[in-house]
């Protein structure tokens, strides 16, 4: 039987905001009359998610992913449609909710900041009434998934972010949530740090069954843990579907940045591969992968010329959001 | 329902402790801030002496320069130790973080009164102590006597949750104007002059004192303040009915108030 996490059917909100011409003359004249422009920022989006699912939400700035969130958590009260997230409608039994649900937002600390983390993870034990014995050893378990144990003594002013955000994503964690909204977790992390927060997260989700919202701009978070993604923009849902058919039909193509050691003296072509930009000393290059693996084309690269420096990305996701409303 | 009553005791509890040690972390900042305490001291103590110097009086409204000295010395424990939460409030929805505090289950005006309590312990003792070595050299020791100490300590904690209910209504704002400020500043003036923070209300008009006594920035400052120099039964009856009627007139306003601003509430950031 299908166990239904979230239910979402017609969800909108939209928010009044104030809006002041520029300048000292715009200044004064907002003094006595102010005029509001209504915005959308999610318009009628209807999903599901299931027990144990790793949803990817993504979409690109001020698309109403946080907004979302914020309903689903109870923060925010919708302007039309309903929600039942475990069964509550957020905004009405946001406090039942909260024994059940964990957040991380990424821009936003909620560890103490001149206290070591283990006092913040104290405070939330008892916060949501976990028993001592049992927050020791959930505790324990969080502390190996995330492997931060060298750093709870520790001030949190002192810690890097990346330190700080497995800190934070493991105090989320502590309450055993049924799910966890993720709202861009990774952001500003080097490569390591991501990947052991990927790492943690998804053997989180496959011991625990715990459901993963997450949403994020970094496609690389998506590909390693979600396997289906809905798209937002712009308020409106335009996309639900795997990850796999999203790969397949736009994460396909890569996008390489090359720096060489030595300048370049004639126009660098490879098979299969597109040259956007040429410098003196750089190249950036467009490939699709199931045409050519990517190391073949680092492989071609190196073999053209001495580099100092290779970066491979994912085109951005403002480009993904664009091709498919092209199609 | 006794093992629920020990959790949400050790939960506000807890908040309380979490808050008491984050202000140990930066204890000289904070007894920085309070070293302001000595300066003001020292210019109520040369302004009022010289004020019953010129007057030639002994006593003025019935208190004599002492209990003046003692009666400003408490009324701004009383202010500057004060639980300043909309403060915090208006930052939460400014930077998005209530996402977090809102979210979490307990009652959110608790969580702030208990988290701001932690606070308020620290800098009301270090007011205090910064305080006392000046007062004792001018005024000596108070003479208040111990049968009335708890009376005192009642009316203080009950101004203490007074304001924290005002300051909770200002908060609250914030929801829908973000920021907090202008409200802020009204109220502390009407402190300032009605609450008795710049004078007692002793020392105010005569047409002016009734209406000062019935409004309700009296009962955060002056009152515990001048119960601790001029301690009368009938005073502390009157001023504790007071006390009553404003906390069950703000707190159905702060009921009401709590339901509409979740609702109204729109969180900054992406």
């Amino acid at each position: 039987m299908r166990d239904v996490v979230v239910h979402v059917n017609g969800l909108a909100k939209t928010f009044r905001v104030k809006q002041k011409a520029a300048g000292l003359r715009g200044s004064v004249r907002s003094l006595w009359h102010t005029e509001e422009k209504e915005v959308t920022a999610v318009s009628d989006i209807t999903f599901s998610l299931e027990k144990g699912e790793m949803l990817a939400f993504i979409g690109p700035n001020g698309a109403g992913k946080s907004t979302t969130i914020k309903m689903l958590t109870g923060i925010l009260y919708p302007s039309a449609g309903q929600a039942s997230v475990l069964g509550y409608t957020p905004w009405k039994d946001r406090r039942k909710l909260g024994y059940h649900v964990g957040s991380v937002f990424g821009q936003k600390p909620q560890l103490w900041y001149h206290l070591p983390a283990e006092d913040t993870f104290r405070l939330f034990a008892r916060i949501y009434e976990l028993d001592m014995g049992e927050f020791q050893k959930r505790r324990d378990f969080l502390v190996e998934s995330f492997q931060i144990a060298d750093l709870l003594q520790t001030p949190v002013r002192k810690l890097s972010l990346g330190q700080r955000m497995k800190c934070e994503i493991a105090a989320s964690l502590l309450h055993r949530p049924r799910i966890i909204f993720l709202d861009e977790p990774t952001i500003g992390l080097d490569v390591v740090a991501k990947q052991q927060i990927r790492d943690a997260i998804r053997y989180l989700n496959e011991q625990e069954q715990t459901t993963i919202f997450l949403t994020s701009h970094d496609a690389g978070d998506i590909e390693s843990l979600c396997k289906r993604v809905v798209i937002i923009n712009h308020g409106r849902l335009i996309y639900d579907n795997s990850t796999s058919a999203l790969k397949r039909q736009y994460l396909r193509r890569k996008i390489i940045d090359v720096r060489f050691a030595e300048p370049l003296t004639a126009p660098f072509v490879l098979p299969c591969v597109e040259t956007l930009k040429q410098g003196t000393y750089g190249v950036k290059l467009e490939f699709d992968g199931r045409e050519i693996p990517v190391e073949t084309v680092v492989q071609q690269i190196m073999a053209a010329q001495s580099c100092q420096d290779i970066t491979i990305a994912d085109p951005p996701l403002e480009e993904i959001i664009r091709e498919i409303y092209k199609k | 329902m006794l093992l629920q009553l020990r959790r949400t005791t050790t939960k506000y509890a807890a908040i309380t402790m979490t808050n008491l040690q984050n202000q140990l972390a930066y204890v000289w900042e904070a007894l920085n801030r309070a070293v302001f305490i000595v300066l003001i001291m020292f210019v109520f103590i040369q302004l009022w002496t010289a004020v019953y110097e010129s007057q030639g009086a002994t006593e003025i409204a019935g208190l004599s320069l002492a209990a003046t000295i003692w009666y400003f010395l408490i009324a701004e424990v009383m202010e500057l130790g004060k639980i300043r939460h909309d403060e915090r409030i208006s930052e939460e929805v400014k930077d998005g973080s209530v996402a977090y505090t809102l979210t979490r289950p307990y009652n959110y005006l608790a969580y702030h009164f208990f988290n701001g309590l932690g606070e308020t312990a620290v800098k009301m003792t270090l007011i205090f102590l910064l305080g006392l070595p000046l007062v004792v050299y001018y005024a000596g020791w108070p003479t208040i006597q111990p049968q009335h100490a708890l009376p005192v300590l009642l009316v203080a904690a009950l101004a203490m949750l007074l304001d924290f209910f005002v300051f909770s209504i200002i908060g609250l704002l914030a929801f829908v104007t973000e920021d907090t400020f202008s409200f802020r500043l009204i109220y502390q003036k009407l402190v300032f002059i009605l609450g008795g923070l710049m004078l007692p209300l002793d020392f105010l008009p005569g047409w002016l004192q009734p209406l000062a006594r019935v409004l309700p920035f009296n009962l955060t400052t002056y009152a515990p303040a001048k119960l601790f120099v001029a301690f009368t039964w009938a005073q502390f009856w009157q001023i504790l009915a007071l006390q009553a009627i404003w906390l069950t007139i703000f707190g159905l306003v702060l009921l009401r108030q709590y339901q509409w601003a979740t609702r109204q509430l729109a969180v900054n950031g992406g």
